[in-house]
């Protein structure tokens, strides 16, 4: 993937991923309203390619409006996924030389892999993560749970002893599917599953759409180095 | 909510954890807070769980969820919030729940005040021993419930 296409690609995904959280915001108070509207028209915008260094800019000052309403992130990781992708978009569009922009957008596709092995790192070095009970923890009495039936799987303490491992497996495995872009491909369907599940399960949506819109810095820097 | 140098300097701030992430996901189960409400002046005055979980949720639910989802994404807001309150109290904090509370009473009463007042409490569930123990950190004064609240 040539690096002109990585970089729009990543701009749509991105303004569409903006669209769906700006629309969840919609119904609400009158302060969030106002940050909301004009982040939806500029994310439309992004998505049309208009003006998009001066859109990511606009776009990145009103991530600066929502961190001082909301006091920091509304939603945590996810949130912070979406401020690293628009503001590594916002650099790469006003950095002068190619290799720096090209370094910019590398760093994305180096914090994505961080974002997975730094997490199966953190887990396996836990012993009770290595022995199950940290997700059982999650899924007996952690706010995520979408309902009581998701919390149940609390009482499968072997089905949630093998989901510990395949997921600390997957995790710290994820650099190594750089090694060539089959690899690759395979390791970003295993990981969107991965974000998939923790949607269906813990309700964490936003997670799934943001982390996908990182995905084309990865595939271009794979290309890039191997 | 003017513009000053001053506050975009303190926001650019907040955006640092963003450009320089952690990624520490679940790296430890931490206590888990539940948001319970009591209203004053009410005839049956007892603590309620806000927004407790559906006993089940359909596949279809859960796959339109993936595109629209805004209960929930505020609900673990409000997690980050009594997690906040317990690290750092801050009004802040302490304002948006209350608001989103009285917001969601007064859509259920059909705009009128279920009662007078409403306090809210957070309870942190931890394992200890294999056991779940449930424990009350915090508890709000009480406030009149008003349809107009800061947000």
């Amino acid at each position: 993937m040539s690096f002109d296409d990585a970089l729009r690609l990543t701009e749509i995904l991105l303004g569409l991923v903006f669209l769906q959280q700006c629309a969840e915001h919609l119904k609400g108070t009158v302060s969030e309203q106002v940050i909301y509207i004009p982040r939806a028209l500029l994310s439309g915008l992004l998505v049309f390619g208009f003006f998009t260094s001066w859109i990511c800019l606009g776009l990145w000052f009103i991530a600066l409006a929502q961190l001082h309403r909301f006091q920091g992130p509304y939603n945590g990781g996810s949130d912070r996924m979406s401020h690293l992708v628009l503001s590594i978009l916002t650099l790469t569009h006003f950095l002068p030389e190619q290799q720096w922009k090209e370094l910019a957008f590398g760093y994305l596709a180096l914090q994505l892999t961080l974002s997975y092995f730094i997490s199966g790192w953190v887990k396996v070095v836990n012993p009770e993560w290595r022995a199950g009970q940290a997700l059982q923890d999650v899924f007996r009495y952690s706010a995520y749970p979408v309902s009581e039936q998701v919390r149940g799987w609390a009482d499968h303490p072997r089905l949630l002893l093998v989901m510990s491992w395949s997921v600390i497996l997957f995790e710290l495995a994820f650099p190594l599917s750089l090694l060539s872009q089959p690899t690759l491909i395979v390791g970003l369907v295993v990981a969107a599953t991965f974000h998939f599940t923790n949607a269906c399960l813990f309700g964490l949506n936003r997670f799934f759409w943001i982390w996908l819109t990182a995905y084309p810095s990865i595939l271009w820097l794979q290309d890039r180095i191997f | 909510m003017g513009f000053s140098l001053a506050r975009l300097v303190q926001d650019s701030f907040l955006l640092l954890p963003a450009v320089v992430p952690s990624w520490r996901f679940f790296d430890e189960i931490a206590p888990s807070p539940r948001v319970e409400y009591l209203l004053l002046g009410h005839e049956q005055e007892e603590w309620l769980e806000f927004r407790p979980r559906p006993e089940k949720i359909s596949i279809f639910k859960m796959l339109r969820r993936m595109v629209w989802n805004p209960t929930w994404n505020e609900s673990l807001f409000l997690v980050s919030c009594a997690e906040r309150l317990m690290a750092e109290p801050t009004d802040h904090s302490a304002n948006e729940i209350f608001d989103r509370i009285s917001r969601d009473l007064f859509v259920a009463n059909k705009g009128m005040a279920p009662a007078p007042f409403l306090k809210f409490r957070l309870v942190f569930l931890y394992r200890v021993n294999g056991i779940i123990e449930r424990h009350v950190t915090y508890q709000s004064e009480a406030r009149a419930l008003e349809r107009e609240g800061p947000l």
